[in-house]
């Protein structure tokens, strides 16, 4: 008697907090992790070296944003036109957009956002993109002129970058206000970020009321979180993907997405000068074969040495099957009849990099390729044998133009395979200046094929993006996180 | 009594020197040092210059050394070069959380394995030591990051009995800890108690066997007065040191448990810190590591001296 009636007294408050707790999850709410892949340095400036991209891309927005194919689409700018010699563009404004605080967007924001990208203050990696910019004009409100440095017919592109976010003149740390479709509530990168929704987005209101990100580091340690319900949304590496197969409270995505690794062979060391050698290195490799071997069936897409992505405009789409008989030929012309010896290195730093290199010792030993692999310590790495010896290496996706610049023209900082090609250089000017997109294609098409005869860098393939989401999540498509339109995510009953 | 007490301070004294000398020698053998480790591959000569001056790393080693363990001792160890923050703001509130963790793991646990221990003790080979005892060696013989993973899967995702993962922030309130740390707490008290309990159990199967149970016995004593005067005193004794060892053990066990259930502690600190190639931070939690270590240690061998007076003079 004394039991059941301390069970009622007890029950009722239970009862109530069980009520209240439903009419709470009425409200809809995304739960995402953060990875603290910075360690909690995590930021709002959208081009920090340490910006928290998950949450950036909520609050911000970009002028440009990719179109289903890759090409440019309006965002905060509705058009833009470039002067004859592309040193100039124009840019016309999406009217009626405000910010968080209230204040209204206008071209003021623009130039203050694009300008800061120099400041050397600042020290953002954005700077070597666009530094060309070389101040902005501030024709009316709702009119911007960017004037460039060089000549530059991609600019549209490479605005899509997703760190180019627009701030509010004049903003300053802790940054956090901007016109995107959510707004920060509370930030604590090391704990949890609370984003609700901005129903003055310009797009239309929000279909979620809130989206929290709570720091989980651990890739192991999210993926329980995952499995128990706790978040809704997380990225998935190969080994986890049939923890959810066939589960009908989870929904599995792979889409594509641009990042790689591969090999890259110091072009400038003899023998590997020649280019007759740096070819047959790569030729014999079977990427069909790797693909499946590395990621499985449908997880990627085999790479002819482009380091650019399949939805990019301007990827050059080879042929490259292994050529075993190929590879001999090109050997023995070049002096090695009987085969060489080349020597690699990888390290253990990120799942993959050592499997890779192994795969390609493998690969590559019928056409007379005797890799000796050396597997370095991971610290110092990108010190000491990066750079320096032919290694395994490891990108993430970035537009064409910038990728083609970046990591091949003659004298990057971070041309790794030492390349050095004029008429691959020559190409890349003439492509910058090339307003007509799909001249400016073909131009970048033949300096990605001059990468595919003459190049040092081995790329087997992209491997795709993978997700996992709670099937509740409606409004995500199975395509990288730049596509998503977040006011159009929401969360089913 | 000074003596052996001096003594012993002494040893924990020598102790935390040479750890001391050799988390921070031991990262000067690495290649590379922290400038170039944090910065990774965008490290630029001009950035790498700066970050040289900011951390002093042009100094010679050996002043380095001087200066960096002076700081530790007046509490100031450094500031994190990832997060850009004082390491002691950083740390105190891993350092609390942990506690409450070991704190509900030892208020649980340690009753919990004397009492076994005893019980299994005292009917040797009986069904109940039997049960036991072989519960006990199954747990210890399970990894952490297995029965921890088992229990989220089998009482958050299975049964939804309790949440998996702790997804509640390094500030949040004690209690709240605490009611987060029942499933890590839990994974830690079945490898702990299994400890505690093996080793209370063999004390108590000799105590046992000892002359004066034997004589309390034959003065007639009833059971319950030879169990609780004479053997479990007796028995508990050489359970402190096993106690203080398996508390120690605990910190290298949290490593693991606070990072499989995402609890905020000076654990999973210690795992970010590593993976964000954060080397002050990563040399302040070793180092910190091995202070509670000799503590928790210099603890049970004073309880030890205490509650036994044959420690307690020095054997010629």
């Amino acid at each position: 008697m004394i039991l059941s009636l301390s069970t009622k007294l007890l029950a009722t408050p239970l009862v109530i907090l069980m009520t209240l707790a439903s009419a709470a999850q009425a409200e809809s709410v995304l739960r995402r992790a953060n990875d603290l892949s910075f360690g909690g340095s995590e930021s709002l400036d959208p081009i920090s070296a340490n910006r928290f991209y998950e949450v950036n891309d909520l609050i911000y927005s970009r002028l440009i944003r990719q179109d289903v194919d890759g090409r440019p689409a309006p965002e905060l700018a509705q058009t833009w036109t470039a002067n004859a010699t592309a040193t100039e563009w124009t840019l016309t404004l999406q009217p009626g957009v405000t910010f968080h605080d209230g204040s209204t967007f206008d071209a003021a924001d623009v130039k203050f956002t694009l300008e800061r990208v120099k400041d050397p203050a600042l020290e953002s990696p954005v700077t070597d993109v666009l530094g060309f910019i070389e101040a902005v004009d501030v024709i009316d409100p709702l009119t911007a002129r960017i004037r460039l440095s060089t000549p530059h017919a991609g600019l549209p592109l490479l605005l899509m970058d997703y760190r180019v976010r627009m701030l509010p003149e004049g903003a300053a740390a802790p940054y956090g206000v901007g016109t995107g479709p959510f707004k920060l509530d509370s930030f604590d990168p090391e704990s949890m970020t609370i984003l609700s929704a901005n129903l003055a987005y310009w797009e239309g209101a929000p279909k979620l009321d809130k989206i929290e990100f709570t720091a989980i580091p651990d890739s192991e340690a999210r993926n329980q979180a995952m499995l128990g319900g706790q978040i809704d949304y997380n990225g998935l590496t190969r080994d986890q993907e049939p923890l959810y197969a066939g589960n009908p409270d989870f929904t599995v995505q792979s889409y594509p997405a641009g990042g790689w690794f591969g090999i890259a062979f110091q072009s400038n060391q003899p023998p590997l000068d020649d280019p007759r050698i740096r070819k047959a290195l790569r030729i014999a490799v079977d990427r069909v074969e790797m693909l499946a071997l590395m990621t499985g069936e449908g997880n990627g897409i085999v790479s002819c040495d482009t380091p650019v992505m399949a939805s990019d405009p301007f990827r050059a789409n080879l042929d490259c099957p292994q050529d075993i008989a190929g590879a001999k030929a090109l050997l023995a012309q070049a002096g090695y009849p009987d085969g060489i010896d080349i020597e690699v290195f990888t390290a253990d730093l990120e799942p993959g990099m050592v499997q890779y290199a192994e795969v390609y010792q493998q690969q590559v030993a019928k056409a007379g390729i005797r890799v000796k692999l050396t597997v370095a310590p991971s610290d110092g790495y990108w010190d000491d044998i990066w750079l320096k010896k032919n290694a395994v290496t490891s990108w993430s996706q970035r537009p064409a133009d910038q990728f083609l610049n970046e990591a091949y023209r003659s004298g990057a900082a971070w041309n790794e395979s030492h390349f050095a090609n004029a008429a691959y250089d020559t190409l890349l000017d003439q492509a910058r200046a090339t307003l007509d997109i799909d001249k400016a294609r073909s131009l970048y098409v033949q300096a990605q094929e001059i990468l595919f005869n003459e190049g040092g860098t081995l790329i087997a393939y992209q491997e795709n993006g993978r997700r996992v989401m709670s099937s509740r999540v409606t409004g995500i498509a199975p395509q990288d996180e730049d596509y998503i339109r977040w006011h159009l995510v929401g969360m089913a009953e | 009594m000074a003596a052996v007490l001096l003594q012993r301070i002494g040893l924990a004294l020598v102790t935390m020197v040479i750890i001391a000398v050799v988390v921070f020698f031991a990262l000067e053998l690495m290649p590379g040092d922290a400038c170039s480790v944090n910065l990774g591959r965008g490290a630029s000569d001009s950035m790498l210059a700066a970050c040289h001056t900011r951390l002093g790393l042009d100094q010679p080693p050996i002043w380095r050394f001087v200066t960096w363990a002076g700081d530790f001792l007046r509490g100031d160890l450094g500031i994190s070069m990832q997060r850009e923050r004082p390491i002691a703001e950083i740390v105190g509130w891993r350092l609390r959380n942990t506690l409450i963790l070991a704190g509900v793991t030892s208020v649980i646990g340690i009753p919990l394995a004397l009492g076994l221990g005893v019980l299994a003790g005292l009917n040797p080979d009986g069904p109940l030591d039997m049960a036991i005892s072989g519960v006990a060696i199954f747990a210890m013989t399970v990894p952490e990051f297995i029965s921890g993973t088992l229990m989220i899967l089998v009482f958050s995702v299975i049964l939804g009995w309790a949440a998996g993962v702790v997804t509640i922030g390094y500030k949040a309130p004690a209690f709240e800890l605490v009611k987060a740390s029942i499933l890590p707490a839990a994974t830690l008290i079945f490898i702990l108690a299994a400890h505690i309990l093996r080793m209370v159990r063999a004390s108590v199967v000799e105590v046992m066997q000892s002359d004066f149970v034997q004589m309390a016995r034959l003065k007639g004593a009833s059971r319950r007065r030879v169990i609780w005067h004479h053997v479990v005193p007796n028995a508990l004794l050489p359970a402190i040191s096993i106690i203080g060892l398996t508390m120690a053990w605990l910190l290298g066990g949290v490593v693991i448990v606070e990072s499989v259930f995402n609890f905020p502690g000076l654990g999973r600190l210690a795992v970010d810190a590593v993976a964000d190639q954060d080397l002050p931070l990563v040399q302040a939690i070793a180092l910190l590591f091995g202070l509670i270590y000799v503590l928790t240690n210099l603890g049970a061998d004073l309880v030890a001296l205490i509650l036994n007076p044959r420690l307690r003079t020095r054997r010629q």
